[in-house]
């Protein structure tokens, strides 16, 4: 059954890579080929911003039970949406060092995801200052909910306050979607297949940690 | 030509991907045998 999820999501994603390509048209006002980056860079973003949340969910669950394996699941989410986020900031450079002609302008779009990332760069960087077990999870958990108000004002409110020259949202400030509908298919199918592929490489990541915990344990 | 261009993207994309979801779905394996060892 796992195995058959698994082959689905390589269907999926193959068919939002071929459909990127081939089937979604190009967005008016863009260079060239440029707009098709939009359908890798929104998808990454958006798991980064999932998985920066997933993390205070397990970590209010985790301050709720003491469930090791709840700070374990929280630890590891940010690690996934740092990777995410990163690679979203490196497409969205890509794309426009094309469009504004430089990679980096400290657009609010760019400043707030490098902000993101700093926010939780320096969780990964206090978990990784605490040698005592107990005292990391509850540190770094609590941090992790205070993540759930700075995230969403980071990725969503604070570049809809401040004037950007970054492409409107695939929901703009109307409440109102004016993609192309065979973009908006793709988009939202990459970015389903991607959310999908971070809960499994996020479960993946889980059990190879708690094997590596199990392992140490028997080494003490 | 254009076609021929993006033809060739959507090889080196599919290629990345799919190489990417070998080496979870081994990694998926991998794990269940080590988590059946005592």
């Amino acid at each position: 059954m796992r195995k058959l999820l698994a082959w689905l999501l390589w269907l999926w994603l193959s068919a939002v890579i071929v459909g990127a390509f081939l089937y979604a048209p190009l967005a008016k006002g863009f260079i060239g080929q440029s707009s098709r980056i939009l359908f890798f860079h929104v998808p990454m973003a958006w798991v980064s911003f999932v998985a920066f949340i997933a993390a205070g969910v397990w970590s209010l669950l985790f301050l709720r039970g003491r469930d090791p394996k709840h700070d374990r699941a929280a630890a590891v989410a940010v690690e996934l949406g740092v990777l995410f986020g990163v690679l979203a900031t490196v497409t969205g450079a890509l794309w426009a060092r094309v469009m504004w002609g430089a990679y980096w302008n400290w657009d609010p779009r760019q400043t707030s995801i490098v902000v993101a990332l700093l926010f939780y760069g320096a969780y990964l960087a206090l978990r990784s200052s605490l040698e005592d077990r107990d005292q990391r999870a509850r540190l770094s958990a609590a941090y992790a909910v205070l993540g759930l108000v700075v995230a969403p004002f980071l990725f969503f409110i604070m570049p809809r306050i401040m004037f950007s020259l970054h492409p409107q949202s695939v929901i703009n400030a109307q409440g109102k979607v004016e993609m192309e509908s065979r973009m908006v298919q793709v988009l939202l199918g990459g970015s389903a297949g991607c959310t999908a592929l971070f809960f499994w490489i996020h479960n993946l990541r889980c059990r190879v940690q708690a094997l590596a915990e199990r392992k140490s344990a028997l080494y003490e | 030509m254009v076609t021929g261009g993006i033809g060739w993207v959507v090889a080196v994309n599919l290629i990345i991907w799919t190489g990417l979801f070998l080496y979870l779905l081994r990694l998926g394996a991998r794990l269940r045998d080590l988590e059946k060892k005592p």
